[in-house]
């Protein structure tokens, strides 16, 4: 089969046509006025971003405001302390904060961001890069093990090196391990991530499995 | 044999033109083109989901394919292919054919081609789907977009309530890109509306999260909008953007998140607009999603909604409602799975219900898939016309067989 020139022109055209008709239009354009007479509709005010944006943050230790995690009438979290561990004061960014090591050079806290709280592949590559590993791409993160976090499969992450907190601390504690669930969905992320000194965390990972797995929600 | 030249001159543009698109040749090239263009967008599906691929690869006029995932090409959308499919089949299958008895069939075949693809082409440009959640009690006449957001922006009364709203409809909010800023106006209103860093599925951070170090974009009031990868699900995708609010009379513009996790999810909740001043009133702004009213209220009596012992899953759910149209008298119906209610041109499924994680005896809400669609029955009088094309064409076929057959001379006798 031949295709003449005089043939395929037409066809030519035909598409200069249509690509014209893809371009986007310019960056200015003028709204549309919607008449709801009859129908008002009615909003909530709100007084905050984070209330705008189903963000409850939970106040420290010894506020009088009720927190999301602790509030004697809406959900709250219960786990079982490991034994040896201590409980610290819970922060604005920590439902629980909790040391451990002979020294208390060992913490390990439980945190919650709304949505997937900035992605899965950005949180383990955060943690990695604060232990001065290399970036995983998305595959190595998706095949990264897995342990159970509320009776859901998070990933497990364990890493070995010299740790550095961000945040603006300058500071690297050499010869550190990190070990962290994180368990990120639409609905929201959960991250529990334990540090401290290489051997104190080793002696304490069995420790690290006890209480990830006595999480839980209580609606009591 | 000598080449006969083609005779290029304007005057003889339309003979070529009809040449050209009622050739046999076009046909084959568009069907090898669709073949691709469908391989293609199949293989897209399982990246980015049904939605995506479908207005990719078959809404589109032009689009383009990353082979291998790095080589770009340019193919013509299924959009295209269609129109040039029925231009081709019209002319080539339709006019240019030669009027016979035998031809009938086949006549009527391509007719039936033209009206699927013509039904196509009017469920692409008019049919509408969306959805009506209603708790029992509740009453409604609006159905809301799956996937269309749109940015509302409304003088807000002292109680929270509106009665007329200035709107960037969804095709032009959600074609704008990540980096591109839009300015959107209107001289009923005293302020301009700038749009930056628009992201079809994002979720706002807090700027004390350890992760909002490594987001690039602006902290505004504790916050920043972190751009997520889209979903393969289009309804789960939660768009966010930038705005700024630039009065007329001058003055530093006002900024805001908004953010579509702020609207309702619930069919009594009420959308959390982001609340502004100027000039002394004071106005309200949202990303909501479209939404449109069909001419008749619903009101769900009861929703009847049953599990299997021991699992958690539906076993039945159905809603008995009640329709109201001026004019008319009220109809009490049900609405079951597999059971629609068909009125008006609209057509109100059984889709689902909610609140998420709720059993019998919890309060719930009904959920009605609305669908529009006027070509809604073309498919099936389509086939039936192609059908009864192709049997005549076969009964054509097998007369003049058996009328050959009788003509033929009987074979002598062997010895």
């Amino acid at each position: 089969m031949t295709f003449r020139i005089s043939t395929m022109l037409p066809a030519a055209v035909a598409m200069t046509f249509s690509l014209g008709g893809c371009e986007r239009g310019g960056s200015e354009t003028e709204l549309v006025e919607r008449d709801w007479s009859g129908s008002e509709r009615e909003f909530q005010l709100v007084d905050s971003s984070a209330e705008r944006f189903r963000y409850q943050s939970r106040p420290a230790e010894g506020s009088e405001t009720p927190s999301a995690g602790g509030s004697s009438n809406g959900p709250r979290l219960t786990y079982t302390t490991p034994e040896g561990w201590k409980e610290e004061p819970a922060s604005t960014m920590r439902d629980i904060n909790l040391s451990f090591g002979p020294n208390g050079e060992g913490e390990c806290y439980v945190a919650r961001l709304p949505g997937a709280g900035g992605g899965l592949l950005a949180n383990v590559n955060r943690w990695r890069q604060q232990m001065g590993a290399e970036p995983l791409t998305e595959e190595e993160v998706a095949a990264l093990p897995e342990k159970p976090l509320f009776g859901q499969p998070a990933k497990f992450i364990s890493l070995e090196g010299d740790f550095s907190a961000g945040m603006g601390s300058a500071q690297t504690q050499p010869d550190y391990k990190l070990l962290g669930l994180i368990l990120a969905s639409d609905a929201g992320a959960v991250f529990v991530k334990m540090t401290g000194p290489r051997e104190v965390v080793d002696e304490n990972e069995e420790a690290f499995d006890t209480f990830t797995q006595s999480i839980d929600v209580s609606m009591n | 044999m000598a080449k006969r030249k083609t005779n290029l001159s304007p005057g003889n543009w339309p003979r070529l033109l009809y040449q050209f698109f009622s050739s046999l040749k076009l046909a084959m090239v568009v069907f090898v083109l669709m073949t691709v263009v469908t391989l293609f967008g199949t293989l897209d599906q399982v990246e980015n989901g049904l939605h995506a691929a479908k207005v990719k690869y078959f809404h589109s006029f032009i689009v383009q394919h990353d082979l291998f995932g790095t080589i770009p090409i340019l193919l013509p959308g299924g959009l295209l292919l269609m129109i040039v499919l029925f231009i081709n089949m019209t002319l080539g299958a339709i006019i240019k054919v030669r009027k016979r008895w035998r031809g009938v069939g086949p006549l009527i075949s391509h007719s039936g081609m033209l009206m699927l693809l013509a039904g196509g082409f009017i469920t692409w440009a008019f049919a509408t789907d969306g959805y009506m959640a209603l708790y029992p009690g509740m009453k409604s006449n609006r159905v809301e977009s799956y996937r269309n957001w749109q940015l509302e922006v409304f003088p807000l009364s002292e109680d929270g309530t509106a009665d007329k709203a200035w709107i960037l409809p969804p095709e032009t909010l959600q074609g704008i890109e990540s980096d591109e800023q839009f300015v959107a106006t209107t001289p009923s209103l005293p302020f301009d509306v700038v749009v930056n860093g628009f992201s079809r599925n994002a979720t706002p951070i807090p700027v004390s999260a350890p992760v909002a170090e490594s987001s690039p974009g602006k902290e505004i009031d504790g916050f920043k909008l972190a751009p997520k990868k889209p979903s393969t699900e289009a309804e789960q995708n939660l768009p966010g953007c930038y705005v700024e609010f630039r009065p007329e009379s001058g003055g530093e513009p006002i900024e805001a998140i908004l953010w579509a996790g702020s609207y309702r999810f619930d069919p009594r909740s009420d959308p959390m607009a982001f609340e502004f001043e100027v000039d002394g009133q004071t106005y309200g702004a949202v990303l909501a999603k479209e939404s449109w009213t069909v001419p008749f209220e619903i009101r769900l009596d009861e929703f009847i909604f049953e599990k299997h012992p021991g699992i958690s899953t539906a076993r039945n759910y159905e809603s008995r409602v009640t329709r109201f149209e001026e004019g008319e008298e009220d109809t009490a119906l049900e609405i079951k799975m597999n059971e629609p209610m068909r009125y008006a041109g609209y057509t109100f499924f059984q889709e689902s219900f909610g609140p998420a994680g709720s059993n019998p005896g919890d309060e719930m809400f009904s959920q009605f898939a609305v669908a529009n669609n006027p070509a809604d029955q073309w498919p099936l009088w389509a086939l039936v016309v192609t059908g009864v094309g192709l049997g005549i064409h076969f009964v054509i076929m097998l007369i003049e067989f058996i009328l050959r057959s009788r003509r033929k001379p009987a074979a002598p006798p062997t010895p």
